[in-house]
This record gives C-alpha cells, sequence and structure tokens, in this order.
C-alpha cells in the first residue's frame, strides 16, 4: 500500500524544530575570564544612531567604562520603563565592573554589546549579526559571553 | 537563542538572563538561568543593586557549573511590575 503520494509532504500544522546542540566547554575560571555582555535589548549610547524600531538586525558598540547617563534604549518590542529607570536592568554594565573589582571575574571586555532582539530578519541575525558580534568579543579576547535576551 | 548560538560557534562560552525560559529553549539556547522577572528587567529590577548583582553572580556560577547543552536553571529573584 503506497502510504504517501508527496514525496517530502509536511504537516500544514507548523511544527517548530529546536536547531542541534552547538556547545563550547569553559576553559578557565571566572576569576581570570574576561566577561563580554550583549544584550538584545536596543541599549546603544544617546550619541549613537538609534535603532529602528520596525526591525533592525545592526549592532551598537557600547564601551564598559560609559556611563549608564550616556545610554538609553531604542526598542518596540517591550515595555522599555524598567531600562528607562536603569539601564543596568538589561546592561548590568555597573555591576560588571564591580564584579571586576572585587575580583569575582577577571575583566569587563572592553567592548559591550546591544541589538535590537525580538525578531526581524532571521538569517541576517544568524549569519551576519552573530557572527559581528562574536568578533568583537574575540578581538577583545573575551573569555565568556553573558547576554540578556528572550 | 540565535545570536547567542554565532557566539557559542565561534568558540566563547555564552549563557543567557531569560525572562521567556521556553523561548530560549525551543531557539536552541546552549545555557541559560531564568529569575522571575518581566521582559526588559532580564538582570534584575532597576535601582535594586543587590538583586542584580545576586543575578549576575549567580549567572556566572551557572555558566562554571553547567556540563551540557541547555541546561538551565531559575534563579531565586522575583521582580514584577506594581
Amino acid at each position: 500500500m503506497q502510504l504517501t503520494t508527496a514525496p517530502g509532504m509536511q504537516s500544514e500544522i507548523f511544527a517548530p524544530t529546536t536547531p542541534p546542540p552547538v556547545w563550547t566547554p569553559v576553559s578557565k575560571p571566572l576569576k581570570d575570564c574576561v566577561v563580554g555582555f550583549a544584550t538584545a535589548g536596543g541599549i546603544h549610547l544617546k550619541a549613537q544612531t538609534p535603532f529602528n524600531p520596525a526591525g533592525d538586525f545592526s549592532i551598537r558598540e557600547i564601551p564598559s567604562n560609559e556611563p549608564v547617563s550616556a545610554m538609553m534604549v531604542t526598542h518596540g518590542g517591550y515595555d522599555n520603563s524598567d531600562v528607562n529607570k536603569d539601564i543596568n536592568a538589561m546592561l548590568p554594565v555597573d555591576r560588571l565592573n564591580e564584579l571586576a573589582k572585587e575580583g569575582f571575574i577577571g575583566k569587563v571586555a572592553p567592548t559591550l554589546v546591544g541589538f535590537m532582539g525580538g525578531g526581524g530578519n532571521v538569517e541576517k541575525f544568524r549569519n551576519e549579526t552573530g557572527p559581528a558580534i562574536a568578533k568583537i568579543l574575540k578581538d577583545e579576547g573575551a573569555d565568556i559571553c553573558v547576554l540578556t535576551a528572550g | 537563542m540565535i545570536v547567542q548560538r554565532a557566539i557559542e560557534e565561534a568558540g566563547i562560552p555564552t549563557i543567557i538572563i531569560a525572562a521567556l525560559p521556553p523561548v530560549v529553549k525551543q531557539q536552541g539556547s546552549p545555557r541559560y538561568v531564568a529569575p522571575r522577572v518581566p521582559m526588559g528587567a532580564n538582570a534584575g529590577a532597576p535601582n535594586d543593586k543587590m538583586m542584580q548583582t545576586a543575578i549576575l553572580k549567580d549567572t556566572l556560577n551557572a555558566l562554571m557549573e553547567f556540563t551540557e547543552f541547555g541546561q538551565n536553571k531559575a534563579l531565586p529573584y522575583e521582580y514584577k511590575h506594581a
């Protein structure tokens, strides 16, 4: 008996799949790590061009020694009220610098990264934005990276 | 999520602080933690230095401790809008 008349046909009900595992082991203790940070929360410097809230896959490089008063948020995909009160709620730059000072981590990467997540061009994020952020982290010798998103 | 995976693929271990853990799980996040916070306060309540520090430390410790893809942990901190 023939079960399929159209080879490769899939259910019309969209069934998302989880991508295959990706894993890099940690290679040194926290106190020796240069820590990078990237946020999908649309944080950028006030002096930089804001993100386009309708969709934007570009990135903003944020020096980790900039005060939070020099930063702002442009993101149309979530309630910005907490970040407007305190950038650290999404990009905890003050907390990172404190942890470096107390020796909990080795160093904060000189450049933190802001981008606007929550949708947009998935291919661009996967093939351009993601690798571009990885390159910034690599170039600065980041050993690990924390993100806020989702 | 997508960008996290790209960084991990480039050879840097990553962890995400998620307000929506089911979403980052579905997207194939290698490691994540989830405090009980709304989107936009992933790293802790605004102007709550103690909570932000605790979340960041727990996140970094989790990154050191996790041993397998998809490993995750709920963090015992709660903040919600009034």
